[in-house]
């Protein structure tokens, strides 16, 4: 079962900014629809796991992504292979970045398939309600690159209207993880696997 | 002297007596596989391959293993170093396959099982199964039987080859008839979809491992153990002696559980691994859908035929490519079944059929109802309808003009196949009365003025059964079958009740009560008064190396049997009566008296009951006299069918024992809007000779029709481009219900056969017939709009496709005609 998506928007930021936003799997991870947590590998591979499933059949799937390709500042691409429910989903999600005036052509376009018994038992279901998924994805990245930097905001999850979980916090001039502030009693660490955890919320910071 | 007669029972064979087995089975007192509940018994769930292809790259099952309550797992790879893979039927290169009950580095179709979890409970079972972590590679899916016969992706490197088998075969004087045709049609292209027969009861298995005595128990639905045990046994390194199977109730099973053996396999290595413990593996309909077994799938190509000036067919030329999925397992037997009907029901004698079965990355097949005859007897009903529209010559004609006439019968087939008795005509001439032939032909008429989709379809076909396993040998030379057998028990118990054990394996079909009939007519008593032994025990020894129920043939093969074991019984106690009497043999006469069954010395009060006949037998053995100290009343008769072996190298010689007909007509009309085809009318009529219960037959006949109608209109496996098993529930693969049934007017002739003791001839698979006349009338509603129904499954949505894409002009031109044949 193949779903294939394709589309474009544009956005009042510049290449860079976007590309920098895109190529960064921890300010892309949590934008996935229904995302539950997410483990950071190393900066290109990641896991996530996410909410899947069509009317009474559904799960948690848990997928390795990887950003395939990142050629700053025009494409990034990503592919994912992961389970659910009794099945395997490959994803792959490519975002190619054409410069306009004072804004950027974000052209997107992917392809998931699924093998087993959600294609089964769903399958009839799945594309629509995969185009559905790939729209909030869509719609979420959007906002995200729309929302001004927020001083202070740094780090504080916020709610997207288009989705159903927090987004991650939009600031495209985010600091690096050494300079957030740390926890009471706990020195300013890199930011590790350890601290994306089980049951996150979405929000990367501690 | 008062003489006193027998309260005579009437003859019990020909009436429709009520089924003993529905006084349980409606009160739900039935006991079937998943009924059964052992001491210490676990639960066998199994991890499924979601991909059609893909290289196993490792399977971890630590994470199941640690959860509380599951007992043990077994991977593909740890079969693969216990057990042997499974014989197969095939010549090389085909016996190169090496099939084991899991998939061992290589998934080959969606839902092959890769693990298996034994829990204390099926819910821990299947928790444990989803924590087996399956790593995979996937691979090109092969899924048309056209690009497997390419050998552009190989499933099975060991084979070399996706072809399983080919042979090519050729009657009569092909090229003559093709040289002297008034008539020559091409058709390109048929197909015969995928479908199942979806039993009510799924697959289920008990298996238990016992040290001590060193042998294997089964509790099993499968339906024709006994082959089953002659691929199990050598697997698992038993002798076939250590090995039990025994089954009781089954919810159908329609030649789909005959191929569940590597289940029943996993299970016992499981129950191995588990130190004995009974391991209970239920399928769920999900399962059943996507892996248990499918029916063949058939494509047709490049068919030539010939015909004269009359429309008589002179020859068919065709290559056909069958396609039996992942694993061959029971092919390739249907690259040769299909030859027992080669003429189908007319006076064809010239044909070529280059013949070619392939694997795919699809669920395997098994012998689905009417196994390979029904998508022969289809390919010839639709060239014979087809070549019927283009010649202009009507369908009922047509098809007089080509039948083969009853007095005709014996018949012999190009092939050396006899077909018993019949009368096609007759058969027609019910049907058309039955339908209101005439009546609706001026509907048609009308409508088809109007410019309705109206049209009326025959069916013609034949349901061959008790088949000659030496047809084995055509396709493999060195395989060790030939023949047909049964066998049957019938004794009297030591308090003279009469009980009756026979080889077969009932899924539905009302064995208990033919037998019964039969029994009783045979003693002249009455058949509450028989017992007849439920379901199958290996234990009973009352089987042979054919024992199952399939292929059409219980009433030939099961009532010959018992029919023999019976006479044999009779004609002990015939002479223990003569002795315990004192009266001479021919002076007895077996009856019902006052104290129930006995043997009475005729015109007298002088009588025997069977209790005392039982007595002197078993437990007063010393007062008979030693010259009747043999008898045992206690029978063990083995029929055995009057086949030879046919001559491989000519693929010639008698291939099945009886041949039922069926002719159904069917009504149709097709909504403009919604392209929905409507049932209007039905009618079936059956001839399977002398009809030993015609309540049983009629449900039989119904059944058979409500499947095709059912497989014609509403069923089939669809598969997606990656071998995705999209119709896996009921909400996508429909089976047909009472509320999509039509009224089925139902008529029966009998021909009785000169090839069974009884004049009966097997029945109930059907041959598909309504597969056959639905897509006649289909293709009559749409002649007019240049339509050929080409294609077994047509429903609305595939109705809307042919349609739209004639109006758009891209569909290719599937049939031409040559008028004039070079002279």
């Amino acid at each position: 079962m193949s779903i294939k998506f394709s589309g474009e928007f544009i956005t009042p930021r510049s290449p860079d900014e976007v590309y920098e936003f895109l190529s960064d799997p921890s300010k892309f991870g949590p934008l996935l629809p229904d995302f539950e947590s997410m483990t950071l590998q190393d900066t290109t591979h990641f896991t996530v796991k996410v909410r899947v499933g069509v009317g009474n059949i559904r799960g948690t799937a848990e997928i390795k992504m990887e950003l395939a390709e990142a050629s700053r500042p025009q494409r990034a691409l990503y592919k994912g292979q992961g389970t659910a429910v009794g099945s395997q989903i490959t994803i792959s999600a490519g975002f190619d970045l054409l410069p306009l005036p004072e804004s950027t052509r974000v052209a997107w376009q992917g392809e998931a398939n699924v093998f087993g018994k959600l294609a089964s038992m769903a399958g009839g279901m799945l594309e629509p309600v995969g185009r559905k998924n790939i729209q909030k994805l869509i719609d979420g990245l959007r906002w995200a690159l729309t929302m001004p930097v927020a001083e202070g905001a740094v780090g504080e999850a916020v709610r997207s209207p288009l989705t159903e979980t927090p987004a991650q916090s939009v600031p495209l001039s985010v600091p690096s993880y050494e300079s957030q502030p740390a926890a009471a009693g706990q020195s300013p660490q890199s930011l590790t696997e350890d601290d994306v955890h089980e049951g996150h919320d979405g929000n990367l910071n501690p | 002297m008062a003489t006193s007669t027998h309260s005579k029972a009437s003859g019990w064979v020909g009436r429709s007596l009520k089924r003993k087995e529905d006084a349980r089975l409606i009160r739900g007192k039935g006991k079937f596989v998943d009924d059964i509940k052992l001491l210490g018994m676990f639960h066998l769930v199994f991890v499924r391959s979601p991909f059609a292809h893909a290289k196993i790259t490792g399977v971890d099952v630590s994470a199941a293993e640690a959860l509380p309550g599951v007992v043990c797992t077994l991977t593909g790879l740890e079969i693969s170093r216990l057990i042997d893979p499974f014989f197969e039927i095939g010549p090389s290169p085909s016996n190169k396959i090496l099939d084991y009950p899991m998939a061992v580095d290589r998934a080959r179709y969606q839902g092959e099982p890769i693990a298996a979890v034994v829990a204390e409970s099926p819910a821990i079972a299947e928790d444990a199964a989803e924590l087996v972590r399956v790593d995979y590679e996937p691979l090109d899916a092969v899924i048309d039987s056209e690009v497997a016969a390419t050998d552009t992706t190989i499933l099975h490197d060991a084979m070399g080859t996706n072809v399983v088998w080919n042979g090519i075969f050729e009657y009569g004087e092909v090229e003559e008839a093709f040289a002297k045709a008034a008539h020559i049609i091409h058709i390109d292209h048929l197909h015969m979809h995928r479908f199942s027969s979806t039993p009510l009861e799924n697959n289920a298995v008990i298996a238990q491992w016992d040290d001590n005595d060193q042998r294997l128990y089964f509790w099993s639905n499968n339906s024709f153990p006994t082959i089953g045990i002659q691929l199990l046994a050598p697997a698992l390194h038993l002798r076939m002696d250590q090995v039990r199977v025994q089954t009781h109730d089954i919810g159908g099973s329609f030649g789909i559980k005959i191929t569940n053996y590597p289940q029943m396999a996993v299970c016992a290595l499981a129950s191995r691994k588990a130190n004995g413990a009974p391991i209970k593996w239920a399928e769920t309909r999900s399962e059943h859908m996507v892996s248990s077994a499918h029916g063949n799938e058939r494509t047709f190509r490049d068919t030539c035929v010939a015909l004269d000036n009359d429309g008589v067919i002179l020859a068919v030329d065709s290559r056909h490519i069958d396609d039996c999925g992942a694993y061959p397992r029971y092919e390739p037997l249907g690259c040769v079944i299909w030859s027992q009907v080669t003429p189908a029901t007319y006076r064809l004698k010239n044909l070529r059929i280059d013949f070619t079965q392939v694997v795919t990355n699809k669920c395997p097949v098994g012998p689905n109802r009417g196994y390979s005859r029904m998508q022969h007897l289809w390919f010839l009903e639709r060239v014979l309808d087809i070549c019927s529209h283009e010649l202009n010559i009507p369908a009922d004609e047509m098809r007089l003009r080509n039948y083969i006439r009853p007095e005709e019968f014996p018949y012999t087939t190009p092939n050396g196949c006899i077909y018993d008795s019949g009368n096609y005509p007759g058969m027609l001439k019910l049907a058309k009365e039955l339908i209101g032939w005439d009546e609706w032909q001026a509907e048609r008429t009308k409508a088809q003025a109007d410019g309705r989709w109206f049209g009326i379809g025959i069916g013609t076909t034949l349901d061959s059964g008790t088949n000659n396993f030496g047809q084995s040998q055509i396709v493999n030379p060195q395989a060790p079958f030939s023949g047909n057998s049964q066998a049957a028990n019938a004794k009297l118990d030591i308090y003279g009740e009469v009980i009756v054990a026979v080889g077969s394996v009932p899924q539905g079909q009302g064995h208990e009560t033919t037998v019964s009939q039969v029994v009783a007519d045979i003693l002249n008593i009455r058949p509450e008064m028989v017992n007849v032994r439920v379901g199958f025990d290996t234990e009973r020894n009352v089987h042979t190396g054919h024992s199952g129920t399939y292929a059409s043939q219980f009433v030939v093969s099961g009532l010959s049997a018992v029919n023999g074991a019976v006479q044999q019984l009779k004609a002990e106690m015939r002479k223990l009566a003569a002795f315990a009497l004192q009266a001479s043999e021919g002076e007895l006469d077996f009856g019902v008296g006052k104290q129930g069954p006995e043997i009475r010395v005729r015109g007298s009060e002088k009588a025997v009951p069977y209790i005392g006949l039982a007595n002197l037998a078993n437990v007063n053995t010393a007062v008979v006299p030693e010259e009747l100290r043999s008898l045992t009343l206690n029978c063990r008769y083995t029929w055995r069918a009057p086949f030879k072996v046919p001559d491989v190298q000519k693929k010639y010689g008698n291939l099945t024992l009886t041949y039922s007909s069926q002719l159904h007509i069917a009504v149709i009309e097709i909504d403009k809007q919604t392209y929905i085809p409507k049932i209007l009318d039905y009618a079936a009529v059956d001839d399977c000779g002398h009809v030993i219960n015609p309540m049983i037959v009629a449900g039989q006949v119904h059944g058979a029709t409500a499947h095709g109608i059912g497989a014609a209109l509403m069923e089939r496996c669809a598969y997606d481009e990656n071998g995705n098993m999209l119709s896996s529930t009921f909400s996508d693969y429909t089976p047909i219900t009472a509320v999509n049934m039509p009224n089925v007017k139902y008529g029966n002739i009998e021909t009785p056969s000169p090839h069974s003791y009884s004049g009966a001839k097997g029945m109930g698979e059907g041959g598909g017939a309504p597969l056959h006349c639905i897509s006649a009338a289909l293709q009559d509603a749409l002649y007019a709009e240049g339509l050929i129904i080409d294609d077994s499954h047509n429903n609305a949505s595939t109705l809307f496709e042919l349609i739209q894409k004639k109006r758009r002009g891209e569909l290719d031109l599937n049939v031409k005609v040559e008028r004039d044949a070079v002279h």
